[in-house]
């Protein structure tokens, strides 16, 4: 664990230094300093912009920071050959993947816990009067983000054991926004009375075979201040199912990497 | 696709507490084998023992260590950061350990300084610091003089010299031949994944060369001695041979002096590792273009 903690700690001071992610940050940072001023576009529905352009511009941001962020950490330690100093040392090469993963996911904690608080702030500061349960809803929803993108994160990592980095940014995205948009979709299709078999037994399997990250997706009910049965059931079900699909990612992930020439 | 074999039949013997030089020319399968043994790379057939174990126990890492050619280093991190997060490896957390090995290397001075404010030299001695931190009984050091000015140089050869009077043994990659010589006690010379040459220095290096420059030379005669053991040179007429003292050198000044060559000068001279380096590729890339022309 000792082995895995410093590869983590090590990795979150580099990746919090890298500029390209400082550049996504600061631009998703701007983004929501001008939220505030585009209530004035929308009169009466005030907090529902500005919550929609937080949530939007938080999700935005974490993806690209997640992708560009993990894609690059492997293949930038073998290019570099730091690879051969840490595997000469009584390291696993798993441990090696698991740390790289833990400390990609702190840094990405941390840029998301900026961008909250800053919407929890703004938020705060230009609607006057709203209720503590909209900042509670803004850390829930930003806390789903963070899951959502750790599963993205854990699913472009293990790509990277195999693809090459820019390859990898299209992949990912690509497996984000199908599991985003479609995952309903191969679910309806794999449940509809008759359908083809074939078909169905193809939707069931992409369906349950890519990760839905959709699942992750509550700025809806949070905007709308819509209520669903038991939102904590339903968070909790959401943070196990994406730690389980993380385990399970990276265990592939892991097993690819073991037999890589590096 | 085919596949191509990088390193074949390898066998390497080497000896506890002693300095050795692993030669070859770019692609021969040096770093190929040296990742083998780390167990980076899986052989697809053989096996391969360090310090009694088999390479794909892990446990033997904690006996040896690694500095790769040019590596890189968290550039964010100070010299003593890099050194702590290293110990963590072995899960070592000895700062007194980190600062001795900072001023063995002479970097006690710079251990506040981030790696990127580090030059070449101090970035490959804080390599050299971090491969000591398990005291590991066998070293293996890839190009560790590459491109260093003369003064790094010296300080990175004099630290390995060390390592031995200190009774490790140190693996060397290099094409720094001038180095190997002064330092290693038996080499082996690898060419195309093979072993041509392999033992002690005095024993490798025994017996002289000859050196012959000659002006006035036809090309065909350049030609006619040119052969596997004779390193070669011809330019506007002026040919420099360079020879085994073992070869017939008055039939090489018969032939000069037939063809009215003036014959400039004719030196003995000590064999050094880079004649027997040409000399052992040469010759072996000659039998095998031979056997090549021949099946």
């Amino acid at each position: 664990m000792k082995v895995i903690t410093a590869i983590a700690a090590t990795t979150i001071g580099e990746a919090i230094r890298r500029r390209v992610l400082l550049v996504i940050l600061l631009i998703g940072v701007l983004l929501l300093s001008i939220a505030p001023g585009l209530q004035a576009l929308s009169a009466r529905q005030e907090r529902t912009v500005l919550k929609s352009f937080i949530f939007g511009t938080m999700q935005l941001t974490a993806v690209m920071i997640a992708v560009i962020l993990t894609v690059y950490i492997l293949p930038n330690e073998i290019e570099r050959r730091t690879i051969y100093t840490i595997l000469c040392k009584p390291v696993r090469r798993w441990q090696l993947l698991v740390g790289k993963y833990l400390g990609a996911i702190g840094a990405l904690g941390l840029m998301i816990a900026l961008m909250t608080g800053l919407s929890i702030l703004l938020y705060w500061k230009f609607q006057e009067g709203a209720p503590a349960s909209d900042l509670v809803g803004i850390a829930q929803v930003a806390l789903m983000y963070f899951v959502q993108t750790c599963l993205l994160a854990a699913v472009a990592i293990s790509l990277s054991t195999f693809l090459p980095p820019l390859v990898n940014i299209f992949v990912s995205l690509g497996l984000y926004l199908v599991g985003t948009l479609f995952t309903s979709v191969f679910e309806s299709i794999s449940g509809q009375a008759g359908t083809h078999p074939l078909v169905k037994g193809f939707a069931s399997l992409v369906g349950s075979v890519l990760p839905n990250f959709s699942r992750f997706n509550v700025q809806n009910l949070e905007i709308n201040t819509q209520q669903i049965g038991n939102t904590g059931l339903y968070y909790m079900n959401s943070a196990v199912y994406g730690i389980v699909y993380v385990v399970g990612v990276l265990i592939v992930g892991m097993l690819i990497f073991e037999n890589r020439e590096v | 696709m085919g596949t191509v074999s990088v390193v074949d039949n390898l066998n390497l013997q080497v000896e506890e507490g002693e300095i050795f030089g692993f030669l070859g020319p770019n692609g021969a399968g040096k770093t190929t084998t040296i990742k083998m043994l780390l167990n980076v790379i899986v052989p697809t057939s053989g096996e391969a023992r360090i310090l009694g174990q088999d390479v794909d126990d892990i446990s033997v890492h904690r006996l040896l260590s690694y500095l790769p050619e040019k590596p890189y280093y968290y550039e964010h991190m100070t010299g003593m950061e890099i050194l702590k997060f290293y110990a963590s490896l072995f899960g070592i957390k000895d700062q007194a350990l980190c600062q001795s090995l900072l001023e063995k290397v002479n970097l006690a001075g710079d251990s506040h300084k981030t790696i990127n404010q580090y030059s070449k030299g101090m970035q490959q001695r804080i390599g050299l610091a971090q491969s000591l931190l398990n005291d590991p009984k066998l070293l293996f050091l890839d190009e560790p003089t590459g491109g260093l000015d003369p003064i790094a140089h010296i300080e990175i050869r004099d630290l390995i010299l060390q390592f031995r009077e200190e009774g490790k043994t140190v693996f060397i990659s290099s094409h720094e031949l001038s180095d190997v010589e002064r330092i290693c006690d038996r080499v082996a010379i690898i060419n195309k994944g093979k072993v041509e040459k392999q033992g002690s220095l005095d024993t490798l290096l025994a017996g002289g060369r000859i050196e012959i420059t000659a002006d006035g030379v036809s090309a065909e005669l350049s030609k006619q001695l040119e052969s596997a053991t004779a390193i070669h040179s011809f330019k506007d007429g002026r040919l420099i041979l360079d020879i085994p003292d073992d070869q017939d050198v008055n039939t090489v000044l018969d032939s000069l002096r037939g063809a009215k060559a003036s014959v400039q000068s004719v030196i003995p001279r000590r064999k050094r590792l880079e004649d027997l380096f040409i000399e052992t590729v040469r010759t072996a890339n000659y039998a095998r273009d031979n056997k090549e022309v021949k099946s």
